[in-house]
Parts: structure tokens; C-alpha cells; sequence
């Protein structure tokens, strides 16, 4: 995959190879099933949906009642339109409208959040407790995939 | 001090009026570019102020980025969430 770049139509453009979008399209349906569990045991479900009230359970809870499953609902959304995207890939290019950059930025973060749990990423230096090189650069791949985005809408 | 009305209507004031905190916290996640982005976007602050706050985040592990009433803190926290930003709500002081 190369740097996205923005159209004059503001649009944003990156080529992406085929296993590329094999390896997005897998992650966004595991990040879309760990929303859709929204298992509290887990510690990346704790991440991606945390206790607004850090001394308060009780409040937590509340809050969680009002706001969990609007929250997994939206998560879900922008994944579908993440796999929607990859769908439409053509001749190896990624186009992305406003609307999809949005859903992009979250859904790309969700994925992060949720892998940093499995590698055991918990310090801003830590490379994961988790010895799987393979995971960790898919990780790394997936922060300059983000980071490109947000130069290209910010240029 | 006499329990009087004006001094209960003080009280009450001040319960309703005590200001809620938006905060967020640093993770080993989240990139400095995609926090002040969200900052931008989301409350609308500027360049320097975002990238204040962000630099705020990362190196003083947190940072208040709004304050006001708890239901308008909590929308602000619910929406971080939606960024997978790491927020939270705290009374002022607290």
C-alpha cells in the first residue's frame, strides 16, 4: 500500500495490493465480532468500550445502559462501510469519500485498540508481551495506514 | 450559621453548578496526529490549541478538554469513545 492521497474532488486515493485488502477485510470482521460480543470480560471490549466514571461503578453501569449499544451499533456501521470500501476496490485503487474517511479513522482504530490488547501493548515504548512478529507488524502496518489518512485530509 | 433559606439555595446552587470534566487519557494506541485530529474536529479547537492539548495527553498522561454539566461531559466522553479515544468524566476536584 502506498500514502493516500487527496483528490481534487476531496477525495483520498492509495493503491492497495490484493492481499492487502484479504488482510483489512479479515480484521475489520474480527473487530466487528468482538463489538458485536461486547464480552466485558475481555480486556479489548473494556478498551474499545471503556467506564466513563473511573471511581464509579455504579455510574459506569449507568452510563454503559444509556450508551453501550448506540456506541457497538456505530462501531458495526463504520465497519460494514469499511468492507463496503474494500468491495469497490478497482484495479488496485482504494478511493475514499469524506463519509468513508470517517469511518475509516474509527474503524482503523477499533482494529489498533483491539490488537494492542491481544499483543499486550499497555506503554506508549512497549513492543507487546506477545512474541508474534507477524501480528506486531500487521499493527505497525495498520498505524501508517491511519497516519497517512490524516496527513492526506489534513494537506 | 442558621440554617436559612438563602443558605439552602446556596447549596443547592452550588450542587447543580459544580463543574463536570471531560478527560482524556494517554494510550499506547492512539497516534498524536489522529488525537489532534479528533480534537479539531470534534470541539472545533484550533491547530495549536489541539496540538497543545494532544502534547498534554501524551506527556502529562492526561488532560481536561472540556468543562460543564455532567450531561453535556458525558455526550463529550460517548463521542471520544466513538474515536476510541480514552475519556472519561470527573466532577472539578474530584
Amino acid at each position: 500500500m502506498r500514502r493516500f492521497e487527496r483528490q481534487a474532488d476531496g477525495s483520498v486515493v492509495a493503491e492497495i495490493e490484493d492481499a492487502e485488502v484479504t488482510l483489512l477485510t479479515t480484521l475489520t470482521h474480527q473487530a466487528a465480532a468482538v463489538v458485536g460480543d461486547a464480552d466485558l470480560d475481555d480486556p479489548a471490549v473494556q478498551r474499545i468500550l471503556p467506564d466513563a466514571y473511573p471511581d464509579d461503578a455504579e455510574a459506569s453501569a449507568e452510563f454503559r445502559r444509556f450508551t453501550q449499544a448506540d456506541l457497538a451499533g456505530r462501531k458495526l456501521a463504520n465497519a460494514a462501510r469499511i468492507l463496503d470500501c474494500l468491495e469497490r476496490v478497482d484495479s488496485g485503487s482504494l478511493t475514499l469519500g469524506h463519509e468513508d474517511v470517517t469511518a475509516w479513522l474509527r474503524g482503523l482504530t477499533d482494529i489498533r485498540l483491539i490488537l494492542a490488547t491481544r499483543l499486550g501493548i499497555e506503554t506508549d515504548d512497549d513492543l507487546g508481551a506477545s512474541a508474534d512478529p507477524m501480528m506486531r507488524d500487521v499493527y505497525d502496518w495498520l498505524g501508517f495506514v491511519q497516519n497517512s489518512l490524516v496527513e492526506a485530509i489534513d494537506a | 450559621m442558621p440554617d436559612t433559606l438563602e443558605h439552602r439555595d446556596a447549596r443547592v446552587e452550588s450542587a447543580v453548578d459544580a463543574p463536570w470534566q471531560t478527560i482524556v487519557w494517554n494510550d499506547p494506541v492512539n497516534l498524536m496526529s489522529y488525537v489532534s485530529y479528533v480534537f479539531r474536529t470534534y470541539f472545533g479547537f484550533t491547530a495549536v490549541e489541539a496540538e497543545r492539548l494532544m502534547l498534554a495527553v501524551h506527556f502529562d498522561g492526561r488532560a481536561v478538554v472540556a468543562t460543564g454539566s455532567r450531561e453535556e461531559m458525558e455526550r463529550h466522553v460517548e463521542a471520544m469513545h466513538d474515536y476510541g479515544l480514552w475519556a472519561t468524566l470527573s466532577k472539578e476536584g474530584a
